[in-house]
């Protein structure tokens, strides 16, 4: 018999605390419904009254959950909301009319641009999801991330009291007996390579495809690719990536849809290696799993990877099929190194230890809680103008990177945004850093850094950065990603200069910018200085005097 | 594989970098094949537009706005239009909200429509990628002027 749902009492201020939890859809076996069930579960032994509000919800989950529309009236002054955000919710107006004190756990939100090409409507659902980040900011008291990479968006947000939240992880899961059946079917000496994840442009699954064909093509023959995880084979995606399969020719390539946990289990017992190519993760559970269970991890080494794997498995920053399928080979090959990186996974989950992680986690909430909020310096002056150069410390001797030093040291006000070099950390709170001159922002970059000839990757931070400042922008090359994902969206005046030597920047940002539009030649920055400063002296413009 | 790609401390980056280059050399034919086909495999993203059979359907997708009020009528024209105009601002809000659901079909029809089109699309290029591919196999085998086994006719 399912159980009675009553409502909650209002919250008084006596009694328990009423701690609950809102998220746009709670799914079942996602990481972000596991994290808010486990939190739920966390804040009741803690004596807390606490339910999971959500708007949408699977079927599974049905006896869980609370239809959002009833937050507002079953909260009081003392309640808490713990708000996660991952997606588009369409919930702000009942967040903002909501009692009580709010906190954010941001799970992060994948780049629109990763969905370009695939799934249209997910990837503008993906920036409505980063406007709904900068709408609820004014609303909540504090914000928590699971990453310093998520957390460095949420202060380049404004979003004020930003902490990281350490993940956690219910261990007991994974210890699901595997299903002896399919652990048999699998276990008949192939080399067998897993990936766990919904097949989505951003997981990068075609590349998963890649590697394993060069690895079976150039080291082990008998080798099967496992991957386990919804594959919709009507979408655009799912067509191209059994196209894929047919066009590389690899063999024994399982496509497992979505599986049960014993099913899993009989995967990760049988797995040589666990591979994954995805272009973002806020965090990546399925590491953590795969190192859990012993099971080398080979992964690319985009936006909160190196941080959750802190050293322990293989990240790589290249994207090469064969350079990774070498990755694949030496693990299976020499044992001493196999054993050697298995025994760093098994010291990195311990970091994660659910006691460890529990006290951790009441420590970062408690404060807020109770309303005790420590005392912040106050924010910096907002800037005058926005200087977006990516490229500035990555390529300090580019075109691009020299113009924006000319121009910020003619610009009074000016911050220079620029993406961080590949050897730094991501910083949770990102601050101006004085370089030669001018303050520099630095963001911690979607995607690994390639080589000088190839092209910049986008920074969500720095996008979200730029979208919450109201100061003009000048974009100082206008074929970077950061500034094709800004022009569209962006509501301040803009600026821009694109290099004469490079490809024309035709279309999108020619038509948008207009005579805001000033090209650079290799040998005119000065007379490209001049012009700009004189466009954003006019009226209209940031620098204008008026009077 | 080259140390600096690589994120990892026990084993060091340099550890792991040196046993990938005591793996056993390719055959370079293999290696050659393979780059071809991996090459062949990259796809560049495609525009994010509607597809043009749709773009008709789409600007009528919202139902709950009429064409502008008109009045072929000579003289009380006029009244109507304006009777019209009236009508529709005091009513528009029932309208909105009994066509709501109307227009979240339409919307979900469309969509399901460009996914349909967009399958058809990718397959399309595999296919025509798979040809291209079987034709250039074709042409190495069989003799002739630009096969490998070119021999007198």
């Amino acid at each position: 018999m399912p159980p009675v749902k009553t409502r909650p009492e209002a919250a008084g201020t006596n009694g328990p605390r009423h701690i609950h939890q809102f998220v746009a859809r709670l799914a079942w076996g996602d990481a972000v419904g596991n994290q808010v069930r486990y939190l739920q579960s966390l804040l009741r032994s803690w004596g807390h009254v606490s339910e999971i509000y959500a708007e949408q919800w699977d079927d599974s989950c049905r006896e869980q959950v609370r239809p959002a529309r009833d937050y507002p009236r079953e909260a009081s002054r003392d309640s808490v909301l713990i708000v996660h955000h991952s997606f588009e919710s369409r919930m702000v107006p009942m967040i903002a009319r909501s009692p009580g004190r709010k906190l954010l756990v941001y799970h992060n939100v994948t780049p629109a641009r990763l969905f370009e090409g695939f799934e249209r409507k997910v990837a503008i659902a993906c920036d409505a999801a980063r406007a709904e980040l900068l709408a609820m900011r004014e609303h909540m008291d504090a914000a928590f991330a699971y990453s310093r990479f998520s957390a460095e968006e949420l202060a380049a947000a404004g979003y004020r009291h930003v902490a990281v939240l350490p993940f956690a992880i219910d261990w007991s899961c994974f210890d699901t007996p595997p299903d002896a059946t399919l652990q048999a079917e699998l276990d008949d000496g192939c080399a067998n390579i897993l990936f766990v994840g919904r097949a989505v442009p951003s997981k990068r699954m075609d590349d998963v495809l890649r590697v394993f064909t060069a690895y079976q093509r150039l080291y082990q023959p008998r080798s099967r690719l496992l991957i386990a995880g919804a594959l919709n084979r009507d979408s655009p995606y799912g067509a191209f990536l059994l196209g894929l399969k047919d066009l590389l020719g690899p063999e024994r390539v399982h496509f497992l849809g979505r599986v049960s946990a014993a099913q899993l289990s009989a995967c990760f017992s049988v797995a040589t290696a666990y591979l994954s190519m995805s272009r973002h993760e806020g965090f990546g559970v399925p590491l953590l799993e795969a190192m859990y269970r012993g099971v080398p991890v080979v992964a690319h080494a985009a936006a909160a990877v190196p941080e959750t794997m802190a050293g322990a498995g293989i990240a790589t920053l290249s994207r090469d099929p064969m350079e990774v399928a070498q990755l694949l080979a030496v693990l299976e090959r020499s044992a001493p190194l196999r054993t050697q990186v298995i025994d760093a996974q098994r010291a990195r989950v311990a970091a994660f230890s659910q006691d460890l992680v529990a006290e951790q986690v009441r420590e970062a909430l408690s404060a807020c809680f109770e309303g005790r909020m420590p005392a912040l310096p106050a924010p910096p002056e907002p800037a005058r103008v926005e200087l977006i150069c990516p490229g500035y410390s990555l390529r300090p001797d580019a075109p691009m990177s020299r113009l924006t030093r000319a121009l910020a040291s003619r610009v009074p006000g000016a911050r220079v945004l620029a993406l961080r070099p590949r050897t730094l950390a991501p910083r949770a709170a990102p601050g101006p850093e004085h370089i030669d001159g001018p303050p520099v922002w630095h963001f911690t970059a979607d995607q690994p850094v390639g080589l000088p000839a190839e092209p910049l990757p986008g920074s969500s931070a720095m996008e979200t950065a730029a979208r919450a400042s109201s100061a003009p922008h000048v974009y100082l090359g206008v074929d970077t990603e950061v500034a094709a994902t800004l022009l569209p969206l962006a509501s301040a005046p803009a600026w821009g200069a694109r290099s004469a030597t490079e490809a024309r920047a035709e279309g999108d940002a020619s038509q948008r910018l207009g005579a805001r539009l000033f090209e650079l030649a290799p040998d005119s920055l000065d007379a490209t200085v001049e012009a700009l400063l004189q466009s954003l002296s006019s009226r209209g413009g940031p620098l204008h005097e008026r009077g | 594989m080259n140390a600096d790609d690589l994120l990892t401390q026990s084993p060091t980056a340099e550890a792991v970098a040196a046993h990938t280059r005591q793996l056993p050399e390719p055959d370079p034919k293999a290696q050659q094949a393979l780059r071809e086909a991996l090459e062949s495999s990259t796809r560049t993203p495609v525009a994010a537009e509607w597809p043009t059979l749709l773009q008709e359907a789409r600007g009528k997708m919202d139902s709950r706005h009429a064409e502008p009020a008109t009045s072929h009528r000579p003289g009380v024209g006029p009244v109507l239009v304006a009777v019209k105009r009236a009508f529709r601002f005091t009513f528009q809000p029932f309208i909105n909200e009994m066509l709501r659901r109307q227009v979240e079909f339409n919307e979900s029809i469309l969509d399901a429509l460009a996914t349909v089109i967009e399958n058809q699309r990718e397959h399309a290029r595999t296919q025509a990628q798979w040809r291209r591919d079987v034709e250039a196999r074709l042409a190495r085998l069989e003799p002739g002027p630009k096969g490998r086994g070119a021999t007198k006719r």
